[in-house]
């Protein structure tokens, strides 16, 4: 695979003249991911007769523009209503929604669309020209390397315990454990399913994820006029553009961390069954972890917004790599892609690089492309979407119900997730009213199992040896930097308490 | 052996014979027939226990949409994917009507080993399936980039070590063909399972695994290479030229151990209380192989027209009993149960 930088400018162009596909599909993404359990894989899904009605090469940028803008769109509700439009936005809302209540959605939504498009542009475009090598990820992450990357996601759940361990450990745990119902994915036995058969494929991420967050919040907000502070009122009804460009420049000003979380993204992408939402807890723990003021992410931290936002913009890219290089979809919406092209008679795989270039190759450029675009088109609609906002909660709060009810059922089509949504709702709620922290569960619920999956398969292959886990040369490495991360933080703490501690008498003797 | 497990080939054996005498005591109801001519009068339903947009969702749509042309009504799929198949045939044993308007569409193999593994609610008998629609081997494959270069090879590396191999899932004819290998050349391999055809071809490639099992058409890709098919035959020559026979290769006697065989099942109930329906579905589905419009639609897809094969009721009884006889057979090793 070699590059040619002639074929990528006549791509770039090509591409652009495409526009009339491009945009159409941004809307829908912005519109499907914004819902949650609508999602870029079942719309592909679903349009399937239409894209088998276009040409392989506009049906490739249509899906590919769709798949960019659902991720995009998925973070849309997560900032605005406390609702994760997919599991890849369950990062989001821990200082988006924060930032709403402040009466600051204007500037949350411009930092998160700048954040997605840089990121998701930056990621794209190292895919493009560093392909061949970045492929080779997914030959040194197995099963060892990545129960590491998960207990980086998980440990999150220890930083969202400093403010109250035992509660956040407690919240934590339950997570994990229902994470674990299901069968398991040795012997496939059924392990807490309480003889429902819909819970026999783990449990449901979508009615899990709008239960606990977007049906909890609903009962919480109905307590109230207004899902937003008095201030934070008085802020959105003055708000206008500038709020918008304040957004966008902030986002800029943090270019450095739109880089390096979107990179997290792109690396994890590669891995074909990791995905964005272990990309965005991977990247806010990270970014938690290196931040100069860690105490304030849960509480609207801008950089809080940026690294979940720009890291599962980074997974888009990062998981058509595997699929074009190796021949396996690093995703499942990447896989959908491959079904779709099959019916047009692409084989995607390697050989697309050799028989079909402009294929290849187009789909970066396709992706590229529809992130220029859809900032010049998202980032106007900033002003208007943040006033959902100041609706009143007696409205508010059926509509997020009833939407959240229909995106529980979509997924799977049964009506048992929609009765799921509920029950997990009301933990939500008494876990919000008992100061349980409902994002700990949610880590938990949606990081568990993955762990569980490759600890499973990593003894299975050691043959029950323990030890396996420290069997490998990068996972060793990776071990010391989760060591590193977890305590690093913690000794900053503990200097930055004593040098409070001994300017304080200081202050008191001037 | 427990009462089950007896009860279990017995009731499956009984399930093909009896559906196949039902199917053909229709010649004789001349009287019934006339109300054939109705039927169907609305869209076929079709449960599908897999997630849309997989093997069995590209099958049953080349497939279903010529079949529409000799039945002049349409088909709905509606997918139900969970625990290996498991949710989709209880929905559609629990929920669908026994009218004939509704049918399963399922991989028979990997499903009814699921029966061996674990009993479900409903009477094995209660279902059976009456038209398969194709026959894809299980083989042994490698990525191109590993050191095993020819079956043989595998065998005398698994005889010094333990060889990992990765499957979609323990229980799936595709593992059972790995065991009886194992068995038969005395080679030490360790099932991973690594939960679908996409990850096992990914373990195979990126090599945490050092070999891997799956039906032969989910790994025709340029990247990997295939070493062994459990057939008699070799489909595709020029797309699998390493590939030996293991039959012969190894003298296993085995007959082909088919790891996709994707199939039309129905409620026998449904046969039983309208047997002229049901030969209205028979009749017409069988034309559908021989229409030029088929093959058509299964080779713009990719899919090798090669494994696309017609059996019958008792074709599709006989193959069942088969993988649910050698799933018995290895029990132990599908649940970890002594």
């Amino acid at each position: 695979m070699e590059i040619d930088w002639g074929l990528f400018g006549e791509l770039f162009v090509r591409t652009f003249s495409f526009w009339w596909v491009i945009l159409p599909a941004i809307l829908l993404g912005l519109i499907v991911g914004a819902i949650p359990g609508f999602s870029a894989a079942n719309t592909i899904i679903i349009l399937l007769p239409m894209t088998l009605a276009m040409e392989p090469e506009i049906g490739l940028i249509f899906m590919v523009a769709l798949y960019a803008s659902s991720r995009m769109g998925a973070g849309i509700p997560a900032i605005l209503v406390n609702i994760p439009g997919t599991a890849g936005a369950a990062a989001t809302p821990l200082d988006g929604y924060p930032m709403t209540k402040q009466g600051r959605a204007q500037q949350a939504l411009a930092i998160s669309f700048v954040a997605s498009v840089f990121g998701g542009l930056l990621t794209t475009l190292i895919a493009l020209v560093a392909m061949p090598w970045l492929s080779q990820v997914a030959y040194h992450l197995h099963s060892v390397e990545m129960i590491v990357i998960m207990l980086f996601g998980i440990s999150l759940i220890a930083t969202i315990a400093a403010k109250d361990t035992l509660k956040g450990l407690i919240a934590g745990f339950f997570g994990l454990m229902i994470g674990y119902i299901g069968a398991d994915v040795v012997y496939e036995t059924p392990r807490g399913t309480f003889g429902f058969l819909e819970l026999y494929d783990k449990v449901p991420l979508i009615p899990a994820l709008v239960g606990l967050f977007a049906v909890s919040e609903a009962f919480a907000v109905i307590e109230g006029e207004s899902i937003l502070t008095k201030r934070g009122m008085a802020a959105m009804q003055k708000a206008g553009w500038k709020e918008t460009w304040e957004g966008v420049t902030l986002a800029i000003s943090r270019w450095w961390h739109i880089i390096w979380t979107s990179i997290i993204g792109l690396i994890i992408g590669i891995v074909p069954g990791a995905g964005a939402a272990i990309a965005s807890f991977v990247a806010y723990q990270q970014s938690k972890t290196f931040s100069k003021t860690p105490e304030l992410y849960g509480t609207g931290h801008l950089d809080g917004l940026v690294a979940p936002e720009s890291a599962n913009n980074g997974v888009t890219s990062g998981t058509l790599i595997p699929l074009l290089v190796i021949g396996v979809p690093g995703g499942a919406t990447a896989a959908i892609m491959a079904v779709v092209l099959q019916y047009h008679g692409v084989t995607v795989g390697p050989d697309l690089f050799e028989n079909q270039p402009e294929l290849a190759f187009g789909a970066f450029t396709a992706m590229a492309v529809t992130y220029a675009i859809m900032i010049l088109t998202v980032l106007p609609l900033a002003r208007y979407m943040s006033r959902i906002t100041v609706v009143s909660t007696v409205y508010m709060a059926p509509i997020i119900i009833s939407f959240t009810l229909v995106g529980s059922f979509v997924p799977r089509a049964y009506v048992f997730d929609m009765y799921l949504a509920l029950a997990f709702g009301v933990i939500g709620y008494v876990a919000r009213k008992t100061g349980y922290h409902v994002a700990a569960i949610l880590i938990g619920v949606i990081l568990g199992p993955l762990l569980e999956n490759y600890f499973l398969r990593a003894l299975r292959i050691s043959e029950g040896d323990i030890l396996v886990i420290f069997s490998s040369g990068l996972g060793n490495i990776l071990w010391v930097l989760l060591i590193v991360s977890l305590f690093v933080p913690m000794y900053l703490d503990k200097r930055r308490t004593r040098q409070r501690e001994q300017a304080v008498p200081t202050t008191t003797d001037c | 052996m427990s009462d089950y497990e007896n009860d279990f080939s017995r009731r499956l054996f009984l399930k093909g014979a009896g559906a196949t005498a039902g199917a053909g005591a229709l010649s004789m109801l001349p009287i019934q027939m006339a109300f054939a001519a109705a039927f169907p009068e609305r869209n076929i339903q079709v449960f599908v226990p897999t997630r849309a947009g997989g093997g069995a969702d590209r099958n049953l749509r080349a497939f279903t949409g010529v079949w529409k042309n000799y039945l002049k009504q349409n088909f709905e799929a509606g997918f139900y994917p969970g625990a290996a198949g498991r949710v989709g045939y209880e929905t559609y044993m629990g929920k669908a009507k026994a009218d004939c308007y509704n049918l399963i569409f399922g991989n028979m193999g990997p499903e009814v080993l699921n029966w061996v593994v674990k009993k479900p609610t409903f009477p094995l008998d209660s279902y059976f399936y009456f038209a398969q629609v194709d026959a894809d081997p299980a083989c042994v494959f490698v990525s191109s980039k590993s050191k095993f270069k020819h079956i043989d090879d595998i065998i005398a590396e698994g005889k010094k070590r333990t060889l990992t191999v990765g499957t979609s899932r323990l229980a799936h004819p595709a593992s059972l063909g790995a065991l009886v290998l194992a068995q038969k050349t005395g080679a030490k391999f360790n099932l991973i399972p690594l939960s679908g055809g996409r990850n096992t071809r990914g373990g195979v490639t990126t090599g945490e695994v050092d070999f891997g099992v799956l039906p032969a058409s989910s790994v025709l890709r340029k990247k990997i290479k295939v070493l062994a098919l459990f057939d008699d035959t070799n489909p595709l020559p020029k797309r699998m030229p390493d590939a030996v026979l293991t039959n012969d290769h190894f003298k296993l006697g085995l007959p082909p151990l088919i790891a996709g065989a994707r199939a039309f099942g129905i409620k026998k109930e449904a046969v039983e209380k309208h047997p002229d329906r049901f030969k209205v579905l028979t009749d017409t589905l069988q034309k559908v192989y021989t229409d030029p419009a088929y093959k058509k639609a299964v080779v713009k897809t990719k899919a090798p027209w090669e494994f696309i094969k017609y059996g019958n009721v008792e074709d599709c009884a006989k193959y069942v009993k088969y993988v649910t006889d050698l799933g018995q057979e290895y029990r132990t090793l599908l649940t970890g149960k002594k």
